[in-house]
């Protein structure tokens, strides 16, 4: 775990005993990244907000269920947040004026981090690396996945999206997901 | 459909971690989350590895309305006692038709210190009924409680508070095992301290663990990696389900 992720554990570590200083840290330290997560998902601020409210209050009401020996603090906070994102998304489908454009849009989000001033040198880093993984993949492969993590749409939709079959989506999936991780475990990215 | 193929769960593991799974489909899939330690396994494996691709995403500076609502949420009701029936009505659940014998007394003692260490089990001040917990409250030879140990029903960690200090002697581990109600083999829940507070990581959720566990019990383990109790057993008491 590195240094960042060690304090963020030691805060998570507090929060369990109900510390609001510790919680307020936390906030801080990682509040903009996940709301940046939701939005990705849900394209609103509104609705990415109330995402990011109802995750923290989840944070402080579990944090005593969280376990360093399983996950990385980050890792833990962006899946709370992402399946409440995605959660929100799926209920209010029906509301979603549009459906998502045919072009590289969902990946264009990422691209913008370039523009991003780079806080953190470890961050920057590791960004670059993702950054670098993602650009090997086959532009179908790098779509589909794309639409899935930062968008949460399920295979059927980004079917749809792309306009391709449903099974060579799946193979767009698998097959990126497998060239992803050994690119990202290459660069040592991932433990 | 078998889930637990290993060439099967990891694409499963992959799809749920992904977010690509859907209603039944995904529900079908968190149950046998809940029973498999290797489900759970691969999935923790994957969401490791997607967290990676979260950082290139920009971030976006929440409006300061969101932590205003939440620090008005974390107080909300602290002030305002609950009432009185409604406090003690989950007691009088458990208490009604059930001979807990000794447990009874551990049990109001644990909800004494419960409620003035509401961190030990991470409780809300609000909160008018106590988390599905497991408390288990230990008394020494002498019968003084001496070690109170607590865990949220689906949490993976254990919360042990010693009461009063106890005596480890040189080269020797206080060693806490739990033991199960059929009959089963003691199992080594972990080493706790002389004094104060600790939390011991737990190999899987607690209602895994002491689903059918009626005691718990604290011996001197010369050999760390001893795998049944020592007969001397030093502290011992009921452990409790709190729903």
């Amino acid at each position: 775990m590195d240094e960042g992720n060690q304090e963020l554990a030691r805060l998570l570590g507090r929060v369990a005993l109900r510390d609001q200083a510790a919680f307020r840290a936390l906030y801080q330290a990682t509040s903009a990244h996940l709301l940046g997560l939701a939005y990705g998902i849900l394209e609103r601020r509104d609705r990415a907000e109330d995402v990011l409210q109802e995750a923290f209050m989840n944070v402080w009401n579990g944090a005593a269920g969280y376990n360093p020996a399983m996950a990385t603090p980050m890792t833990w906070l962006i899946n709370i947040v992402r399946n409440k994102a995605i959660d929100k998304l799926r209920v209010g489908k029906a509301e979603r004026a549009s459906t998502v454009a045919l072009d590289d849009e969902a990946y264009a989000i990422a691209d913008e981090a370039e523009r991003e001033p780079q806080r953190l040198m470890q961050a920057g880093l590791e960004r670059a690396k993702v950054n670098t993984c993602m650009a090997q993949l086959g532009a179908s492969q790098r779509q589909a996945i794309a639409l899935a993590y930062y968008k949460g749409l399920v295979h059927t939709e980004i079917a749809s999206a792309l306009d391709a079959p449903l099974g060579t989506v799946k193979a767009w999936v698998r097959r990126g997901m497998d060239r992803l991780r050994v690119c990202l475990e290459q660069a040592g990215v991932t433990a | 459909m078998n889930y637990l193929r290993p060439e099967r769960l990891d694409a499963l593991a992959r799809d749920y971690a992904l977010g690509l799974m859907h209603g039944g489909a995904r529900r079908r899939f968190e149950q046998v989350l809940r029973a498999s330690r290797a489900a759970e396994l691969a999935v923790l494996v994957w969401q490791e590895r997607l967290a990676a691709l979260a950082a290139p995403v920009p971030p976006l500076q929440p409006s300061p309305a969101v932590w205003e609502r939440l620090e008005a949420r974390l107080q909300p009701a602290a002030a305002v006692a609950p009432p009185a029936s409604s406090r003690w009505a989950w007691l009088g659940n458990i208490l009604s038709g059930r001979a807990l014998g000794g447990a009874l007394a551990g049990l109001l003692i644990a909800t004494v210190v419960l409620r003035q260490e509401p961190g030990l089990v991470g409780l809300e001040p609000a909160r008018e009924s106590l988390p599905a917990s497991y408390v288990g409250l230990l008394l020494d030879n002498a019968g003084k409680p001496t070690l109170l140990a607590s865990s949220r029903r689906h949490g993976k960690q254990l919360t042990v508070k010693m009461l009063q200090p106890i005596q480890i002697p040189a080269g020797q581990q206080a060693t806490l095992w739990a033991l199960p109600k059929d009959g089963a083999p003691a199992f080594k829940v972990g080493v706790i301290p002389a004094q104060g507070t600790a939390t011991l990581p737990l190999a899987a959720p607690a209602e895994k663990l002491f689903f059918s566990v009626a005691r718990l019990a604290v011996t001197y383990e010369s050999d760390a990696n001893a795998s049944a109790p020592a007969p001397a057993v030093v502290l011992q008491g009921h452990c409790v389900k709190l729903w």
